[in-house]
């Protein structure tokens, strides 16, 4: 083998390996945060100039546009209250009590963070639209068939999902110890 | 196997230096591609998008619940205005964002004081005109976002014309 035929491989190798390493490093989504909940995650510094090279791009995949903190904490969810991935196929209780914020919503996206066709065109449930119980909390179901009864969030069937959480201004308690604060429930309740 | 010792160190160098410079070349990339997505009308104009939906999602993780109204900017043959009305009683944020995908501006309704106002963008050194609110920049691209919140997808049709009151445009004038 001639030395340049040895320079060529190392040429393509190290093009592909680096162009692979830069996709694998910022793919870790938005979970790939900062801060952990239970099983939400975020990162306090999105949306600021101090973020690193490999976080912007990270947010840039996977939140563009994204809001600074203080206007919105934006929450990420990939697994139940038991570290078990959120499956399209099982019923989940989504529940808690009214947040720490101005206004909050929490919408269904798939891996990959696009809504997904249902038929009842229902991606989101908020602050505005859920009814709360005599214990002062609110529920829904997370599910592929509408339940029975109050309110629903539709599943697809044979897709996993991921929950994203938005908290709009949220309360100034809320931003002093956001690892501490009551975030909703995330349990499965059969498949 | 010494034949190697130069590819392999040129090969990982090579590697680094790559994975460096796309790290870097993603978000201005991924900024480039939402321009083009969100501009159905063009750059320094205003479009006033519809609800995200399965079929129109422009970014990742669009908000179903948000009225996004969005002004893609090229600072290059000016200054840009951009005018933002709040509608009152629900929240509301125009935030600024250049092309490195760095947030460089946040105002919502409640910092408005529910007022409608008026910023200019501007690169550094650009001409102004005189008593405006300024804010610098050190790129020529990027995208001003209006997000306006619905308590329900249908109340959109309704919120039409309160959503353009807003607007943007180059800065033709100085005075």
């Amino acid at each position: 083998m001639k030395s340049w035929h040895r320079y060529a491989i190392a040429l393509v190798g190290g093009l592909t390996f680096g162009l692979g390493a830069a996709w694998a490093l910022t793919n870790g989504g938005l979970s790939n945060g900062a801060i952990a909940n239970g099983p939400w995650t975020t990162s306090l510094g999105f949306g600021t100039k101090a973020t690193d090279p490999v976080t912007r791009a990270l947010v840039a995949r996977a939140g563009l546009l994204a809001l600074p903190a203080k206007e919105t904490v934006y929450w990420s969810a990939t697994t139940d209250a038991a570290g078990a991935p959120l499956d399209g196929d099982c019923r989940y209780r989504l529940s808690g009590k009214p947040l720490d914020a101005r206004w909050w919503s929490v919408t269904i996206y798939d891996e990959a963070g696009y809504l997904v066709a249902n038929p009842a065109n229902i991606w989101s449930v908020n602050g505005a639209n859920v009814a709360l119980d005599a214990k002062g909390e609110w529920r829904v179901t997370i599910a592929p068939d509408k339940p029975a009864d109050g309110a629903w969030l539709p599943g697809t069937k044979g897709q996993p999902f991921h929950l994203t959480l938005r908290m709009y201004n949220p309360g100034q308690a809320f931003r002093a110890d956001p690892v501490q604060a009551v975030l909703p429930q995330i349990v499965k309740e059969g498949c | 196997m010494r034949n190697w010792l130069g590819p392999l160190a040129f090969g990982l160098i090579l590697a680094v230096a790559t994975a460096w410079a796309a790290i870097g070349a993603i978000p201005y990339g991924l900024m480039k591609v939402a321009s083009d997505r969100l501009g159905q009308s063009g750059v320094n104009i205003m479009s006033y998008g519809n609800l995200a939906n399965p079929d129109r999602q422009p970014v990742v993780r669009p908000s179903p619940d948000l009225a996004y109204s969005s002004c893609p900017y090229d600072l290059s043959a000016g200054p840009l205005a951009i005018n933002v009305a709040p509608v009152p009683g629900r929240y509301s944020s125009l935030s600024v964002f250049d092309a490195a995908t760095d947030v460089i501006f946040v105002r919502n309704d409640v910092e408005a004081e529910s007022k409608p106002f008026r910023i200019i963008l501007a690169r550094d050194g650009q001409a102004v005109p005189a008593g405006v609110e300024v804010i610098r920049t050190g790129h020529d691209r990027g995208i001003a976002l209006i997000r306006l919140l619905l308590k329900d997808p249908k109340e959109i049709g309704g919120l039409n014309a309160a959503r353009r009151q807003s607007s943007c445009a180059t800065v033709t004038k100085l005075k």
